[in-house]
């Protein structure tokens, strides 16, 4: 049958280590953020997505994850960037991450999941000044690390869907 | 046995088993006085209860035991001895209670002994007696003795009656609430699979959890009971309050229902009775005038109806006041006094479930602040119940609410709108009908539609335009060929949809917090088949086919309208074809626009334009306007953001004037006849237009790629199928090549072709050139149970794209993707094709 069931890639992932301060890179289109670890439920690939008519746009649809109903969230869409360059639909397939936020149970569609990486508190920085307001609130911190910039993804405001409706 | 003695074994017994834990805990911190008093009430309890059923021994023990407990409780000292002898008298209680159970009576008995020990414990805790007077017969001898027998003797009457803890409760009812989805699960599966074996067990594993399920849910029961409870109280203090004399009868208060609806009809059942104890009866001396006792009677019954519980809730008293809802209808506008003419006395007292209608002249603590009625009816149906209402002046008024008797688990139909499936609630359902027939059939009138059905015309909205879901290409246009009727309270109606697929027991599961603003939907659920279907909402449904609404918006119109002679509009006064000219209020568009007939392009029967960057649809306002060379007019109306733009001949004017609407436009897009000065002019309906170009409008955003799917197995077909649509595609299937030459005469336009290379009627690699000759431009894809290189290489010398094994997913997926883009490439007029349409 086409129990096209959503595909665990990795759960409960590391250790106690250095968990704690551990952040996944995540990217989506040219942009990387960083999303602790200690936020991440899992890492999977999605099944079958049913739409949820009327909604809002950025949610892509509703996903059954092992017999619970998740939320689909496009963070593609989230941040306003285009839809992937290769034209291919975000749905069925696309690579996401499960956070739960205020008790509800969410599927965040990334492109790739990267490296752990271990920020501290000489990494951090200030905001940089120029970004986009749109885009400055769903960072919650700024980090440089390996010479690069590395923004904090604000889970909050990826999945407060309050402005959408 | 006595009903009362056996009770009153049960909850002894029951309250014994409670309080062992205690005791244990008691023998080992005898100091706590939580714990002394937790056993005080215990002894105290069964005390009491002796003494009621005659039950003399057990009484002067208990009595004798309370009286020592006493004492530690006012603050004596717990000595080892004094717990002995405590723990001594309950395990007598314990032993005089099995024998009881046993003998059907009080055995006879001697309890002195232990008696005179407890008591002596009294007096030397009082000082009475010296420490030094041993009254002992050897510590806990007697009890010691007995012990064992107690024991087992309890155990035999344990199982009447437990308490569980509500979670645990909750926790059994979850998990056979994903039973019966694993069962649903199975018996999907099974359907493909003629395995005989599978069969019976399955069908056996079938009833057990039904069984189980009716099991649970009765153990859920509780009696109405819990909220008829409070109702005696609340009339008294209403009939205080209101200088009246009411009486209450409760009726049925053994009636089970889900304990999860008993809390959620308190506050509407409440308010009903409150209502009929200040709306309904009369005061005294009113009363006696019409001749009728001084006394009200307000009644509340329950009964057990056909998988439903009905609860009446009805009074002796006035009965509603039509003449003063009409009043206050009217001065609220929610109707106009030619509908009044026509409604029937039914139809009126509806109105006391309009939001905020009250007719109370006074505001008082009671009632009369106009929240209500429609919280009440809202609040019901919201449970999938219903609230219905009879009234005769002078004689009373019933309420009828019908609720069902749980929540979580109900039986729903499985639609399918647009390729997506949602289940629909059957409570609300009232049946089916095929619209294909031509005995049924959907019509136009001023705009809504509507289907005539037996006797009744029943408004009707197609489910896909409703939740604007995206319309396949190849099925743009063409209606859906079935009706479901609904009914939610009084009111009927009807949605379209492409197919009932099901009837399933569904679990819902109530949204995220993401989604739950959407009131179309309930709730969500996990099918058979694994996949995620949304919940459709009755009353959310009614309400987005505007039906609820629809006394209101007209309300609105009234009061904006005609009302006042200040009350004028800024009207557009236009010409659109030959009939009378038209006007449109200035304010529901957002330009008008001068527009060269080149800039208009055509595509599929629709004109289109660019507007503010972006393609904009184009509707003529009338069927006869045409776009003329050079300059046309038109009004570019943005209803909720998304523009559209409306063609019309020439404007004549803008005028200030006011707008008496006479309801009666024949035409299509009209919504009646005005005169503004003098001149009669038609008010366009702009609704219409929005409900014409819905589906185009949404077309463009979400073409999904077309397949045609070739396969003679049903198991495949289906499966392949739902994987294909799963990952977005639209799936066209045969069963037989001459299946795939007929769907390929009909419309060539596919994005990609998947053949079975073994079918019935010759082999996939000559069907794939026979499709090509009929002129299928599509890549084609060979489906093997094994991808083999023999396989490939004949896919390869038939010129298809490639080949792939049925099982395998991903690289299926793959494949077409490719396909897809490539053909894109190829042929871009091809797959514009859906976009322009």
């Amino acid at each position: 049958m086409s129990l096209e069931s959503s595909k665990i890639l990795g759960e409960t992932l590391h250790g106690a280590g250095n968990a704690l301060d551990g952040y996944f890179s995540i990217k989506v289109g040219a942009d990387t953020f960083g999303l602790p670890v200690t936020q991440v439920q899992a890492i999977f690939r999605i099944g079958a997505v049913t739409s949820a008519p009327g909604g809002p746009p950025d949610i892509v649809g509703l996903v059954n994850l092992r017999g619970k109903i998740v939320t689909a969230v496009s963070l593609r869409r989230r941040l306003g960037l285009g839809p992937e360059p290769g034209g291919k639909p975000e749905g069925a397939g696309s690579m996401a991450i499960g956070v739960e936020h205020r008790n509800e149970a969410f599927a965040l569609l990334v492109d790739e999941v990267g490296d752990v990486l271990t920020l501290t508190a000489e990494t951090a920085i200030a905001p940089p000044p120029h970004i986009g307001r749109r885009r400055a609130k769903f960072a919650s911190g700024y980090n440089r690390i390996g010479g690069q910039i590395l923004p904090l993804l604000n889970i909050d405001a990826v999945f407060d869907f309050a402005e959408d409706r | 046995m006595d009903e009362m003695l056996k009770e009153f074994l049960a909850e002894s017994a029951e309250q014994i088993e409670a309080a062992s834990a205690q005791i244990v805990e008691f023998e080992r911190n005898p100091a706590d006085a939580a714990l002394i008093a937790s056993i005080f009430r215990l002894v105290h309890t069964i005390k009491g209860t002796c003494g009621f059923l005659g039950l003399n021994r057990l009484q002067k023990l208990t009595h004798a035991a309370e009286s020592l407990i006493g004492q530690l409780r006012e603050g004596a000292k717990a000595t080892p001895d004094v717990v002995s002898a405590i723990l001594a008298a309950v395990d007598r209680v314990k032993r005089m209670l099995a024998e009881l159970e046993e003998a059907g009576q009080e055995v006879a008995g001697d309890d002195s002994d232990l008696i005179t020990r407890l008591e002596h414990y009294v007096a030397l805790c009082q000082g009475a007696v010296p420490e030094e007077t041993p009254v002992e017969q050897g510590p806990g001898a007697v009890a010691d003795a007995h012990e064992p027998a107690a024991a087992e003797a309890t155990q035999g009457k344990r199982a009447e009656t437990i308490r569980i803890n509500l979670n645990t409760l909750e926790r059994i009812m979850q998990l056979v609430s994903e039973l019966v989805l694993t069962r649903n699960q199975l018996i999907e599966l099974a359907r493909h699979k003629d395995d005989e074996s599978l069969k019976s067990p399955l069908q056996r594993l079938s009833t057990m959890t039904s069984d189980l399920q009716d099991a649970v849910m009765r153990a859920r029961m509780q009696p109405v009971e819990r909220v008829f409870a409070n109702l005696p109280r609340m009339i008294r203090d209403l009939a205080n309050d209101l200088h009246k004399k009411i009486n209450l009868i409760t009726e049925g208060a053994d009636t089970e229902l889900d304990r999860q609806l008993i809390d959620l009809i308190r506050d509407p059942l409440t308010h009903l009775v409150r209502n009929c104890a200040d709306h309904g009866i009369e005061t005294p001396e009113e009363r006696l005038r019409v001749g009728k006792p001084a006394t009200g009677t307000v009644r509340v019954a329950a009964a057990h109806e056909a998988g439903q519980i009905t609860i009446e809730i009805s009074d002796d008293g006035r009965g509603l006041n039509l003449a003063k809802i009409k009043e206050k209808a009217l001065a609220r506008g929610l109707t106009t006094p030619q509908q009044l003419a026509q409604m029937s006395d039914e139809d009126v007292s509806r109105f006391i479930f309009a939001p905020g209608f009250s007719t109370a002249d006074q505001v008082t603590n009671v009632s009369g602040r106009g929240v209500g009625m429609d919280v009440v009816r809202e609040n019901i149906q919201a449970i999938g119940g219903s609230c219905a209402l009879t009234s005769k002046p002078g004689q009373g008024s019933r309420f009828t609410l019908k609720i069902p008797l749980t929540l979580a688990i109900a039986p729903a139909l499985i639609v399918e709108a647009s390729g997506q499936r949602f289940a629909l609630p059957q409570h609300s359902v009232v049946e089916a009908v095929g619209l294909n027939g031509g005995e049924h059939k959907i019509e136009c009138v001023q705009g809504s539609k509507i289907l005539q059905l037996r006797d009744e015309v029943l408004p009707i909205g197609s489910l896909a335009e409703l939740l604007r879901l995206p319309v396949p290409a190849e099925r743009a246009g063409a209606p859906e060929p079935l009706a479901v009727i609904m009914r939610v309270g009084a009111q009927s109606f009807g949605i379209t949809v492409d197919a009932v697929i099901d009837v399933q027991e569904i679990v819902v599961k109530p949204l995220g917090g993401s989604i739950s603003h959407l009131t179309t939907f309930s709730g969500h659920t996990i099918l058979g088949d694994g996949s995620v279907v949304l919940i459709l909402d009755p009353n959310g449904v009614c309400r987005s086919l505007g039906l609820e609404q629809s006394r209101e918006s007209h309300a609105a119109s009234v009061e904006n309208l005609p009302t006042a002679p200040s009350d004028k509009t800024r009207l557009v006064h236009f010409r659109a074809g030959s009939g009378v000219d038209k006007v449109l209020p200035l304010s529901s568009i957002a330009r008008i626009e001068t527009v060269n007939a080149a800039r208009i392009e055509y595509s599929s029967g629709m004109m289109l334009m660019r507007h503010q960057g972006r393609l904009m649809p184009i509707v003529a306002a009338a069927p006869d306007v045409t776009v003329r060379e050079g300059d046309n007019t038109v009004f570019v109306i943005s209803p909720h953001g998304e523009p559209f733009g409306l063609l019309v001949d020439s404007i004549v004017d803008i005028v200030e004037h006011r707008l008496d609407v006479e309801i009666g436009g024949e035409a299509p897009g009209v919504i009646g006849a005005a005169d503004i000065g003098g001149k009669v002019v038609e008010l366009v309906d702009i609704a219409y237009f929005i409900d014409l170009l819905q589906m185009p409008q949404e077309r463009p955003r979400d073409r999904k790629s077309r397949l045609l799917l070739v396969d003679d197995a049903a198991f495949f077909r289906d499966m392949l199928s739902s994987t294909l649509q799963a990952a977005g595609f639209d799936v066209v299937k045969a069963g037989t090549a001459a299946q795939a030459l007929g769907h390929v005469a009909q419309d060539p336009h596919f994005d990609a072709i998947l053949i079975d290379v073994d079918l019935p009627d010759g082999s996939g690699f000559q069907l794939a050139a026979r499709l090509r000759e009929a002129g299928a431009r599509a890549e084609m894809i060979a489906l093997a149970p094994y991808a083999t290189r023999d396989v490939s290489r004949n896919a390869d010398a038939a010129g298809m794209a490639g080949a792939v094994g049925k099982f395998q997913r991903n690289q299926m997926l793959d494949l077409i993707r490719a396909c897809i883009e490539r053909g894109r490439e190829g042929t871009p007029e091809e797959s514009f094709r859906g976009v322009a349409a």
